[in-house]
């Protein structure tokens, strides 16, 4: 079982490495569109920036904190799309008949589709995220501790595996229909909007929705209040508030994987 | 190497409805229709065999290769591929088949021929020596050195064709589905392919399983071969039944010269004129009898003639054929 983990692993590790060397051969192409990548997303982040410039603060937060947790659903998302995207096409995938292929080979599936649509170019989403996180180190100078510097990159993979963990979902969702799928975008590619805000801005049915049903609260919200060392954070116990975005990520994780597998099952009896 | 018996699909097939809401509510409904897809088939292919699946669009052909790939779950019957039951097995098994689906090719398309096959070679787990020896094998063959560092999507369509062997190949597998093989193709590459299959099932002893729409490809390549039509077998046994009672007819499709006036049937000794349409007559010969070489001048000595076609049986006339004719025995 663990075996076989790892070998699906570097299996996964060899089509991306196959991939980026067949995307570096036209580097004026990747730098053109990472370019374009970044600046058209410099220009969201630049609109929320505006937004501050009139209302000061949001709920009580700064805009270095705002900054912040734009980076972190910037970062965790293009990192998502980075190393999940296969699943983002899928749909294509389904609709040509190459999910066939994929069933044909001695390999998991679930890796297979996870690798087969590796960009380079989504570095541009990364970058721009990063340069919001760097901008709010600066703005909201939080006090750092080793345990915090730890924590980050935690928060960031626990982010991509939320992301993903969706990208997952939507794909599964296609193996019943193809057109539902703008259901789950709408969650993945809208839910980075939203977790670039602190929470208690939305109506309480949201925030119960965004925290229990899609966990995209644990993304940037709650990872923020304890690395700024937000007052809401003494409303919980801090074990609580530092764990839970591990326990979200594992649980839609764990859901997203049953799920694919079921998807799996109801494809090979109904076919296509 | 391959036992299907009472092989059985049905699918469920809903209706659609357009709009999101519709797609919604298509999640939940199971208003449909039943379709027999593969209705009770039975048939075994021996190890070294190559045997012709053919039939009609939509006939069953592609479903049936997906329950014996392990990728469809039958609703009945028993299947036994190389031993194991497919859907059981299917990562053991896909170790044990090679598969070849002529319209969409199994490379990497952005990647250089031979690192999509260093890919599959770390797919199938096939050790470093075994794969060299099998590319050097197949370069040779294939002729595979002009294009083996070209991008797939630049290779021409023949290129491709004989790369998505080579990669089905690589790892030595016993069965071989062959889906189309010869699409698209001209008669140049048809006829080396054709060479390269032959050649593989002879000195490799693999197994062969081939669906095309050409007849061509049957009669050149398999001794034996089943029709299928409906998800049901129509027929099973050799080629050679089917060459001598359909293939034997050909059809010279005449169109007169306008100056020719012809009221009734063409007149040419050794053929029948089976149809007309307007200044275009079908005669059908049979080639155990007469050559086209011979109907040809006998032809246009008699009429001015201004164009010509010499026809083949294909696989869905040989098909409508059995139905208005009856096969008699199977086999």
């Amino acid at each position: 079982m663990l075996a076989r983990l790892r070998d699906d692993l570097q299996l996964y590790r060899l089509f991306v490495l196959s991939r980026l060397r067949a995307q570096l051969q036209y580097r004026g192409s990747f730098l053109m569109m990472t370019v374009i990548t970044f600046f058209g997303l410099l220009a969201e982040f630049l609109a929320v920036l505006i937004l501050f410039n009139r209302f000061g603060e949001l709920a009580g937060w700064e805009v270095g904190e705002v900054a912040f947790l734009y980076g972190i659903a910037s970062v965790s998302f293009g990192l998502a799309e980075m190393f999940g995207a296969g699943f983002d096409v899928f749909p294509e995938m389904i609709r040509r008949g190459e999910f066939d292929r994929v069933l044909l080979r001695p390999r998991s599936a679930f890796f297979q589709i996870l690798s087969a649509d590796f960009q380079l170019r989504r570095i541009g989403r990364i970058s721009q995220g990063s340069l919001a996180l760097g901008l709010a180190f600066a703005w909201a100078s939080p006090e750092w501790s080793p345990a915090k510097m730890l924590y980050l990159p935690a928060m960031l993979a626990c982010g991509m595996v939320i992301y993903i963990s969706f990208f997952v979902l939507g794909a599964t969702l296609c193996f019943w229909t193809v057109e539902s799928v703008e259901v789950i975008n709408v969650i993945t590619h809208g839910g980075t909007e939203f977790a670039s805000y602190p929470l208690p801005i939305y109506h309480l049915l949201m925030q119960r929705f965004f925290t229990f049903v899609v966990p995209l609260a644990f993304v940037s919200y709650f990872p923020s209040l304890y690395l700024l060392d937000r007052p809401e954070a003494a409303d919980w116990p801090l074990a609580l508030l530092v764990l839970s975005p591990f326990a979200a990520a594992a649980f839609i994780a764990l859901v997203a994987r049953v799920a694919w597998s079921v998807g799996v099952r109801h494809y090979r009896s109904t076919g296509n | 190497m391959i036992e299907v018996e009472d092989l059985r699909k049905t699918f469920h097939v809903s209706r659609r409805r357009s709009g999101f809401g519709g797609a919604l509510r298509g999640l939940v409904s199971r208003e449909g229709r039943e379709v027999q897809a593969v209705d009770g088939i039975s048939f075994s292919v021996a190890a070294g065999e190559m045997v012709g699946y053919v039939g009609p669009n939509g006939a069953g052909k592609s479903t049936t290769i997906k329950m014996l790939t392990g990728i469809l779950v039958p609703s009945s019957g028993k299947v036994s591929v190389a031993g194991l039951v497919p859907w059981e097995r299917r990562r053991e098994l896909a170790g044990k088949i090679g598969a070849v689906f002529g319209q969409r090719t199994q490379l990497w398309w952005d990647l250089p021929l031979i690192e999509s096959l260093t890919l599959l070679q770390h797919v199938y787990d096939v050790p470093a020596a075994r794969f060299n020896e099998n590319l050097r094998y197949f370069r040779e063959v294939l002729e595979l050195d002009d294009f083996l560092d070209t991008p797939v999507r630049q290779l021409s369509l023949g290129q491709r064709m004989r790369g998505d062997l080579v990669a089905a190949l690589l790892h030595d597998p016993p069965i071989l589905y062959l889906d189309e093989p010869t699409i698209g193709l001209d008669v140049i590459a048809r006829a080396r392919i054709r060479e390269v299959l032959h050649d593989i099932n002879r000195e490799r002893g693999v197994t062969v399983l081939l669906t095309t729409h050409d007849m061509a490809d049957i009669t050149r390549l398999c001794r034996r071969m089943m029709i299928i039509d409906r998800g049901k077998l129509l027929y099973d046994g050799s080629v050679e039944a089917i060459r001598e009672r359909f293939g034997a007819e050909r059809t010279l499709v005449v169109d007169l010269d306008e100056s020719e006036a012809v009221d009734g049937q063409l007149c040419v000794p050794g053929t029948t004129d089976v149809r007309r349409d307007g200044p275009r007559h079908w005669l059908r010969f049979r080639r155990d009898q007469i050559t086209a070489a011979q109907v040809i001048p006998a032809l246009t000595a008699r009429y001015r003639i201004r164009d010509l076609t010499l026809e083949e049986p294909e696989i869905e006339g040989i098909v409508r054929r059995i139905y208005e004719e009856g096969m008699g025995s199977r086999g």
